[in-house]
């Protein structure tokens, strides 16, 4: 008998909801799998972090040539500082590295969850009375709820370092004349919300990949179906969840500036 | 050391007293009927071997054992506690008096060897680097595997996983170990090695072993009783000597692998054309035992052609071309159309 998709997606949300609300839960068990932590932070940062680098240089390199161009018939050029400041620290540098850890980690951890779960490791887990949530789950949950603020630190200087140079070589902005309008692309409050906004989709895509993981049953037909559930859903909700909050960040801000 | 322990052990229990008991358990799963009034008990430090048709839920009955599953009705006893109604965290108390060798061993991949037998002493006890380094070794030397204690899971043989899972289950010295069909996939020396082992265990720590395998040789070394598992149900448990010479007809079939003996006609027309008996649905099954009451054997055989579980068609070229078979919804008009008529 088959389920009504809508019945399998609440109680797939629901699953992974209680998951991840279990695994922040045991934060307590932290410092006992301080080296899981440690090694999950090395293959989800340290590792990635080529990768997100090499993104969101391009990112910013075609960024900054595509709004440059736009800025030429302006006789404005200069102000591609402002703009790629402001878009990567609140937009792109969060979002972009999200998609990329997505792709290289959330995957991943979906697939070797899921096959631990389908050769019975995770039963074996079970039955020698180790939590598998605290064992296997919380410290990927963690690393990547560290590691993703972190990249997006990485990834958004990356970004505007790549919007500079082609802004100096190929659009002939001087390097001070771009810092001057950069200061003024981004305030403090802009980039705590970028960082937030990072957690967010961390630790969403997090949850999304142990939870296909843990619920993975079939074999290795289900293992690929757990990853690609992983990466289809945690870029959606990444997409969904980054529309939200940015609308309440400008309501908020509107609000604050109604005031004063 | 283990051997006073052990003694102390069964002063303070009734040594009569039935360590695992399954009253009446049933489960249904998709659709299929698991166990159907699954009525058994094992006893302190025998071996109890459970044998059966593959796919006919004798590795589910090893899951209710531990608790990771749960039974639609029944009752499962474990020591004299109920374990069906026990939460997560009675639960995890009761599952440090077992250990399990799953089938493949379950090991965890990024640990070596020396580190998955030392997780549960890591988790669960408080002794120091060194002592864990002893038992580990004593463990490891036990399944002959100390040589290899740095390699990884991926890095070695089928056989030595199981004997790395076997030092890991017994890491604790529980009181019962289970196993989930410990000779599969191994070759006759390195089963035997195994059976061995499961021997030694018994003998010299006292274990209380419960042993699921169609593996007809390794039973009869092994087991103190066996226990024939068939359509969710024991049929028989006696010693291997009374399952040798077993009066039942499936008993017999079962242990001469299809040469002596006979099944009834659901499970004869299940193996007729290759599957197991255990893996029909519940609608077929019972559309067979329907046509078996009303029409002669040879006609039931027509009713296997079944969908298989998943919904895929059935493969071409499959039965399917075979004459006298049709397709399950003409079969079940025609079995209509028998009924229809023996009513007037």
């Amino acid at each position: 008998m088959k389920d009504f998709w809508l019945i399998k997606v609440f109680r797939g949300t629901g699953y992974t909801l209680v998951l991840l609300l279990e695994a922040l839960g045991l934060f307590t068990h932290a410092w006992k799998r301080r080296a899981a932590i440690m090694g999950q932070m090395h293959i989800i940062g340290a590792q990635s972090l080529p990768i997100a680098c090499f993104f969101m240089l391009l990112i910013g390199m075609v960024f900054a040539l595509q709004t440059g161009i736009e800025f030429a018939r302006f006789g404005q050029t200069n102000l591609v500082g402002l703009v790629i400041v402001s878009a990567m620290v609140r937009e792109l540098g969060p979002w972009m590295t999200a998609f990329v850890l997505v792709a290289r980690v959330g995957s991943s951890m979906a697939a070797e969850i899921g096959t631990m779960k389908v050769s019975e490791e995770i039963d074996a887990l079970e039955v020698m009375s180790v939590n598998p949530v605290s064992y296997v789950v919380m410290p990927r949950v963690f690393a990547y709820a560290i590691m993703g603020p972190v990249l997006t630190v990485f990834g958004t200087l990356v970004g505007i370092a790549g919007g500079a140079i082609v802004a100096n070589i190929q659009l002939g902005v001087k390097l001070e004349d771009f810092l001057r309008f950069a200061e003024r692309g981004a305030e403090p409050l802009d980039i705590y919300w970028g960082l937030l906004k990072s957690l967010v989709f961390s630790l969403c895509a997090a949850a999304v990949a142990c939870s296909n993981g843990m619920r993975t049953s079939g074999g290795a037909v289900g293992v690929g179906q757990a990853s690609r559930n992983t990466v289809v859903i945690a870029l959606t909700l990444t997409v969904f969840l980054n529309y939200l909050l940015t609308s309440f960040y400008r309501m908020v801000k509107r609000l604050v500036a109604g005031l004063m | 050391m283990a051997g006073t322990d052990t003694s102390q052990r069964k002063a303070r229990v009734d040594p009569n007293k039935p360590v695992v008991e399954f009253i009446g358990v049933r489960k249904k799963l998709s659709g299929r009927m698991i166990l159907d009034g699954l009525d058994f008990s094992v006893r302190r430090g025998e071996t109890f071997v459970i044998i059966g048709y593959s796919g006919t839920g004798k590795s589910v009955s090893l899951r209710h054992m531990v608790g990771l599953m749960k039974p639609d009705e029944g009752s499962i006893r474990i020591d004299g506690d109920e374990i069906t109604t026990m939460t997560q965290r009675e639960l995890e108390v009761l599952r440090r008096k077992f250990g399990v060798l799953f089938q493949s061993g379950a090991l965890i991949g990024w640990l070596n060897l020396f580190q998955n037998v030392e997780l549960p002493l890591l988790e669960h006890t408080k002794m120091s680097k060194r002592k864990r380094a002893e038992v580990v070794q004593e463990k490891l030397e036990l399944v002959n595997l100390w040589q290899d204690r740095d390699k990884f899971p991926s890095e070695i043989s089928g056989g030595m996983k199981k004997r790395a899972g076997l030092a890991r289950a017994i890491a604790l010295d529980p009181q019962i170990v289970l196993y989930d069909e410990p000779s599969s996939g191994l070759d006759p020396v390195i089963a035997h090695e195994i059976d061995k082992l499961i021997n030694r265990l018994r003998d010299s720590h006292g274990m209380t072993q419960i042993v699921v395998t169609h593996d007809m040789e390794s039973a009869y070394t092994i087991a103190s009783r066996i226990g024939m598992f068939y359509h969710g149900k024991m049929l028989q448990i006696g010693t291997p000597n009374e399952i040798r010479t077993s009066a039942v007809p499936e008993v017999q079939h079962f242990i001469t692998g299809g040469r002596e003996g006979a099944v009834s006609t659901r499970s004869d027309a299940a193996i007729q054309h290759g599957r197991a008996p255990g893996m029909l649905s519940q609608r077929t099954a019972e559309a067979i035992d329907a046509a078996a009451d009303a029409a002669p054997t040879e006609q039931v055989y027509v009713l296997l052609e079944e969908r298989p579980d998943d919904g895929t068609p059935a493969p071409a070229g499959a039965p399917s071309t075979t004459p006298e078979l049709k397709p399950e919804a003409e079969l079940e008009s025609t079995q209509e159309h028998q009924t229809h008529e023996e009513k007037p």
